[in-house]
């Protein structure tokens, strides 16, 4: 156990909580559970994009069934799978031109990240090559 | 990068709803902003009922180029993508994202993703991006942000007293003993299940320990399910949900021990409100806790139950710790003071830089208040004599709205400039009516409870007036002026106007004790202006009451003209014969008219030959006794002959900064009959020794007699208090005010 605080002796309280603990037989049985650290690494807005399109642009495709309410909540729920399991084939006509449509936008979305992304490395690479002529300024603003 | 003129600074969020930290979040930005110099607006794209009158709908928003937009962001919004395409200055204010891995089946993991892959979109677009925390900023970093600037979030500890806990819920709470308290919105990285675990542990060592979790939670949900089902097997457990100001105050003063199981926070708002209301902190270091806390509290790195029990028991009873821990804590909440945010802030948003080397006539001087012209009210009167009085050596320009009537709001008076005699008179338009029914219904609410600066600030925006222009324009226009003098410190031109100019104000408050007084968003408006022009002493001493840390005060109050009026004109335009009291004024409850007609009634009933009451002023009141006769608004002239002519004046208003009236009796030689629940008419009278009070109609009778015996001695005691009050006096202390400021801001 690490405690933080410089206000009071830390070793001397985890020693006197460790006493009255070992005093109840409870020192050994306790196994600690750490939270594992997590650093959450920047999403590519571009790929993460490419992958949204992909993912929904089938709009025939139902979503998780999921309610935050409850009571009445759940039945809602349940009427909703029952009307997904009775009327797909109605559902897959009436969003037949959308599903269409949205994979045409994916498609687009594709072509046009694509190239940002090869203008974007061209770029870059034409400014390594050229010979710096002075340091940077201060200034943080771009 | 900062131009020269417009520094106003909008902010876009996509929901703005009471008791949601994002939305207090972006209030106490902007009363940040604002004594930093910036004006600016709250738009959003979904704004919660009843927030109308505070928050816009991002539609309206029109971002000028030199502007400021700040978007507050979170979970994937469309706002990320508007941003892009502002052609202004834009910056994001980021609160954090939940990571995804705490919702892996939830609809909500869609949004939480995008809303970080929003955030990098926006990294090269973007002038500034300001963080609440160092865990925040370093992800901005990470993201490929450049300008990044550190703002903590700030909380003032005076909402957290006692005195501000709802006394049902505290004395609900604190039957039973040891409480153990954990805030916040029943979410799976919040770990509540953690909570419970402690609980039970803590159930051992103290059988009566009682766990109180106060946050939203939804009844369906899954998660939540599973915590109530937990929560059955355990003794004492008690979900408040979602809670009101009020209320959450009381579960933190009830509370023995605040917890923390967090496994991801980006600042902690709960911990610094624990250390307000001063509760001992166990926190689990994740995310942004161990920053926040900064060695104060106790912050544990493993959730070893057992272990955490006997740490909670050591802390709940009032052991060496305990203290040690109080003390630090105390010490750690200074650093989320809005003053010590502040320069955080001004470090990312810089202030406008000063054209005052421009300033040609270093004798300008602009005078804001509600209403300016042929309007009643004691305050606007006082305000438009000052004007014309400084008028003759100082350069004065009035900024007020195009408004006569203050319940409503209309613009009566075009927009725009005019003359008026030597003062120039600047009109800016209301842009939103008041709604005086929901406006009412809100007072009722509000003025019987504690209330947050959420709550007060929607109070005040629905009041108004509501004139963007006029503050864009105090912004704009700001180095145009040597100083600024406000009046009456209870309308929006005053509360937001005044710390866009700081200590070059002069604050006229014409305080008196109201509901309103005890409001905290007021703290400001008497704490920055360079002086306070009070009218009484006793307002100077209400002042001191109730804001300890006021800027320094003056008393000033009005000069009298004491030419008579000429009594008979105004009996023969009125028809008047018989003796008569009067009042003039606004015709309403709030000036206490209703209490004035009972004790008219009953001084009808107990004197032989009773005066009529005429009543005089502008009102939506139905006026229907016998006696009693209304003569509708009358002019200056009518006014000082009637009072000149009257057996006495009656003052029925018991709020009160000064009364003009009573004074302008006194300068006719008249005696006054005031209401004595108004300290400021009981010092008036007092010190003149020219009337009487009354606080029942047994005691308006009574008053009515005295003068009836010695009427002609008050008048002359009157008259030489009057006196007094000469203008020269009153001119000479603004005088001294605005050189000072002139002196010092040069």
């Amino acid at each position: 156990m690490k405690l933080l605080g410089t206000k009071f002796n830390v070793p001397e309280l985890i020693a006197r909580i460790d006493g009255r603990l070992r005093a109840r037989g409870l020192l050994a049985t306790h196994q600690p559970r750490a939270a594992p650290v997590h650093d959450e690494v920047p999403i590519d807005p571009l790929s993460f994009n490419l992958h949204a399109l992909e993912e929904h642009a089938d709009t025939t495709r139902p979503l998780p069934l999921a309610t935050h309410r409850g009571g009445l909540g759940q039945l809602v729920l349940a009427a909703k799978w029952t009307f997904r399991k009775t009327c797909q084939v109605f559902i897959n006509e009436a969003l037949a031109r959308q599903r269409i449509f949205n994979g045409h936008v994916r498609d687009s979305y594709a072509q046009l990240s694509a190239d940002i992304l090869k203008l974007k490395e061209e770029v870059q690479t034409l400014r390594a090559s050229q010979p710096r002529r002075r340091a940077p300024g201060k200034s943080a603003k771009r | 990068m900062v131009g020269p003129l417009g520094t106003v600074v909008h902010q876009i969020i996509p929901n703005f709803y009471s008791g949601d930290a994002s939305s207090l979040a972006a209030l106490h930005l902007q009363r940040l902003l604002r004594c930093l110099g910036h004006a600016g607006e709250i738009f959003a794209l979904e704004v919660a009922p009843g927030m109308t009158s505070l928050v816009k709908p991002v539609s309206l928003l029109r971002a000028l180029a030199d502007d400021w937009v700040l978007y507050h962001h979170g979970i994937a919004s469309p706002l990320s993508g508007r941003i892009l395409h502002l052609r202004c200055r834009r910056g994001v204010v980021y609160h954090n994202i939940t990571p995804a891995r705490w919702y892996p089946r939830s609809p909500l993991r869609e949004s939480l993703v995008a809303g970080r892959a929003q955030l990098k979109a926006m990294a090269d677009h973007l002038d500034v991006a300001i963080a609440d925390s160092r865990f925040n900023a370093q992800e901005l970093i990470a993201n490929g942000y450049q300008n990044v600037h550190v703002v903590p979030l700030f909380v003032e500890p005076e909402r957290f007293g006692v005195d501000q806990a709802d006394p049902a819920t505290l004395t609900q709470l604190r039957r039973g003993g040891t409480t153990i308290l954990s805030v916040g919105r029943i979410m799976p990285h919040k770990r509540f299940e953690d909570v419970l675990c402690l609980h039970a542990e803590l159930l051992r060592l103290r059988p009566g320990a009682r766990l109180v979790i106060a946050g939203e939670y939804q009844p369906g949900d899954a998660y939540f399910r599973s915590l109530r089902k937990a929560a059955r097997g355990l003794k004492n457990v008690e979900f408040l949900g979602k809670v009101s100001h009020p209320e959450l105050v009381a579960a933190y003063r009830a509370a023995s021990l605040y917890v923390s199981m967090s496994e991801h926070e980006g600042f902690g708002v709960p911990l610094i409100e624990a250390m307000a209301a001063g509760v001992p902190i166990m926190a689990f270091g994740a995310g942004a806790v161990r920053e926040t806390m900064n060695d104060s509290g106790v912050v544990f790195s493993e959730k070893q139950f057992a272990f955490l029990a006997e740490l909670a028991s050591e802390l709940i009873a009032p052991s060496a710790l305990r203290k040690a821990v109080l003390r630090a804590q105390q010490r750690r909440l200074q650093a989320f003071s809005a003053s010590r945010v502040l320069p955080c802030l001004r470090s990312a948003i810089p202030p406008r830089r000063s054209t005052r080397r421009a300033v040609r006539n270093r004798r300008r001087v602009a005078l804001i208040v509600q209403r300016y012209g042929e309007v009643l009210g004691g305050a606007e009167i006082h305000a438009r004599q000052v004007a014309n009085r400084l008028s003759r050596k100082w350069e004065i320009t009035v900024l007020t709205t195009c408004s006569r009537d203050h319940l409503r709001w209309d613009n009566d008076f075009p927009a725009g400039s005019h003359r008026e005699q030597r003062v120039e008179v600047q009109r800016f338009p209301c842009q939103r009516p008041r709604d005086l029914r929901s406006f009412n219904m809100l007072s009722r609410t509000l003025f019987d409870r504690p209330t947050d600066y959420g709550e007060e600030q929607r109070w005040l925006a629905e009041q108004g007036p509501y004139v963007p222009d006029l503050f864009r324009h105090l912004d704009k226009h700001r180095d145009d002026f040597e100083a600024f003098i406000f009046f009456t410190y209870l309308y929006t031109s005053t509360v937001w106007g005044v710390p866009l100019v700081g200590g070059r104000a002069i604050l006229v408050p014409t305080a008196h004790d109201e509901p309103p007084l005890r409001f905290g968003v007021y703290q400001e408006v008497f704490a920055l202006p360079s002086v306070l022009l009070c009218n009484t002493p006793e307002e100077r001493e209400l002042i001191h009451r109730r804001f300890p840390r006021h800027a320094r005060t003056r008393l000033a109050g009005v000069g009298i003209d004491t030419s008579p009026g000429t009594p008979s004109r105004f009996r023969k335009r009125f028809h008047l014969t018989l003796p008569y009291l009067m009042y003039v004024g606004r015709i309403e409850s709030g000036k206490g008219i209703p209490e004035l007609l009972r004790c008219y009634a009953e001084l009808r009933r107990c004197v032989a030959e009773p005066p009529e009451l005429v009543l005089a002023g502008a009102g939506s009141m139905r006026i229907d006794q016998r006696g009693v006769r209304y003569i509708g608004p009358i002019s200056e002239r009518d006014k000082l002959d009637g009072i000149a002519g009257a057996f006495a004046v009656v003052v029925p208003s018991r709020y009160e900064s000064l009364s003009l009236l009573a004074l302008e009796a006194f300068s006719q030689a008249t005696p006054v009959l005031a209401n004595g629940e108004s300290e400021v008419l009981k010092g008036q009278v007092d010190r003149s020794r020219a009337g009487f009070t009354y606080r029942d109609p047994g005691s308006f009778v009574r008053g009515y007699r005295q003068i009836d015996a010695e009427r002609r001695v008050l008048g002359r005691r009157g008259l030489a208090y009057a006196r007094r009050h000469s203008w020269k006096r009153v001119l000479e202390v603004y005088d001294e005010e605005l050189t000072r400021i002139a002196r010092d801001h040069r």
